[in-house]
């Protein structure tokens, strides 16, 4: 029991404390890849720590039990010591109630985060399966062409992976810049960068009340770009894919409705394009994101420890 | 970005490129004149395009008359438009290059760039 709430506590403070932390720090994207990192590993572990709770609540359940082999007398027995008013059956059926609707909950969660990672893989492939159908293909472009007036490029995992850019993306862009916009694609591809999109993204859907999961599926999804950005800079000059930035900002109006929100990223990713930080700040900022994510990664392990050995005498009831 | 299905993408874009309806026979005939191909294939992929719903056919005699269930720019707007939505809907997962701003971010956005622009030119 000490263990369970420990944990459950621990999970509290970080999903409480690491989306403003982290957020301040990965928001200008220097050391985007360790950003990620810390980002994941955050969600990560509020997520194990919450298994882990269920877990210990079902081993203190099961090692309590006055009667393993017999459950249903045992709850039998259970009952009838609730009608005779003994507080340690009392305790003993809470603890009972506490864990069922913890693992009831975990298990709705489960159920729900990989249906909607299916239907995120299902709504992909058919969209990258009917691009490749619609789309013009022109000689030696790795991508197709939709008739679009909006200016619009993007990739979209299937089988095979496809990218799209729209006919008015595909007339304003000059070459370097077109190339510069592919190679920023193929890196998103090649990254396996839409499971990741799709992983956080379904946290956030299904856990849209906490912050922590919200904010890390929209920060993930910037750092993200950055990181194909960066891949593009490798390739082609900065100033070539703030180039190409500028231009697919241009252009026709975007339909009501359609407005994404992620303007700060966009001018985070120009200002970080134009000029890149400094090796100071950009080994200072790793050595911090590291030790976060360190501290994130044996968070769960290291206070469920604490609690089985040390803390255990606090709460002397429990124990 | 070749690969399976290819073939049914060369056979829409015929289907959508002529006026009316066209039989499996009609539709080979144009592609024979830039490959080599057999019947059976076309008359294969053509039943697979309707079996996805991108065909519609109809029996006249022994053929089958077959069109395109929607135009090109039908489906390339509901492409298009499933793209636009992809930072909203929680279950497209498409990277855009460029996510879709408002009018105001996308000023804000062309004011930092001629600033930063302007930095790099004064240095």
């Amino acid at each position: 029991m000490t263990v369970a709430i420990c944990l459950l506590l621990y999970s509290l403070v970080v999903a409480v404390f690491a989306p403003r932390l982290l957020a301040r720090l990965t928001r200008a994207g220097v050391a985007p890849r360790l950003g990620i990192a810390a980002w994941l590993m955050a969600a990560g572990s509020v997520l194990a720590s919450w298994s882990v709770a269920v877990v210990a609540l079902l081993v203190e359940l099961l090692r309590n039990w006055t009667q393993p082999g017999e459950i249903l007398a045992a709850c039998v027995t259970t009952l009838q010591g609730v009608a005779a008013g003994e507080a340690g059956v009392l305790v003993q059926s809470g603890l009972v109630a506490l864990t069922a609707i913890a693992i009831a909950a975990m298990t709705v969660l489960v159920w729900r985060w990989g249906r909607s990672l299916l239907r995120a893989r299902t709504r992909t492939h058919r969209h990258a399966s009917m691009a490749r159908v619609v789309g013009r293909r022109m000689a030696g472009l790795d991508a197709v062409v939709l008739d679009a007036p909006e200016r619009v490029a993007y990739c979209v995992a299937g089988r095979p992976h496809t990218i799209v850019v729209s006919s008015a993306a595909l007339a304003a862009l000059d070459d370097d810049h077109l190339a510069a916009v592919l190679t920023h694609e193929r890196a998103h591809l090649t990254g396996r960068h839409h499971l990741l999109l799709a992983a956080t993204r379904g946290l956030a859907t299904n856990l849209s009340r906490i912050e922590l999961f919200t904010t890390a599926a929209s920060e993930v999804a910037t750092l993200l770009e950055i990181c194909a950005d960066d891949a593009a800079v490798r390739r082609h000059d900065p100033r070539t894919v703030l180039g190409a930035l500028l231009t697919l900002s241009g252009g026709a109006s975007i339909p009501a409705g359609a407005l994404g929100a992620t303007g700060v990223g966009v001018l985070a990713r120009a200002e970080r394009l134009a000029e890149p930080p400094p090796p100071a700040q950009r080994a200072r900022m790793r050595l911090l994101l590291s030790a976060i994510t360190l501290l994130v990664t044996t968070g769960p392990a290291f206070t469920g420890l604490l609690a089985a050995r040390g803390v255990a005498s606090c709460l002397p009831g429990f124990a | 970005m070749r690969g399976f299905g290819d073939l049914e993408s060369v056979v829409m874009d015929q289907m959508w490129n002529r006026a009316g309806k066209a039989t499996v026979r009609e539709v080979l005939e144009d592609l024979q004149r830039t490959r080599d191909i057999a019947y059976t294939t076309v008359m294969t992929t053509m039943d697979t395009l309707h079996r996805k719903g991108w065909l519609d056919r109809e029996k006249h005699g022994k053929a089958y008359h077959y069109w395109p269930t929607l135009t090109r720019e039908e489906y390339s707007a509901r492409l298009m438009r499933e793209a636009l939505d992809g930072s909203e809907n929680p279950d497209a997962v498409l990277s855009q290059f460029l996510a879709q701003m408002s009018d105001e971010e996308s000023s804000r956005l062309r004011s930092l760039l001629r600033r930063l622009s302007s930095r790099k030119g004064a240095s």
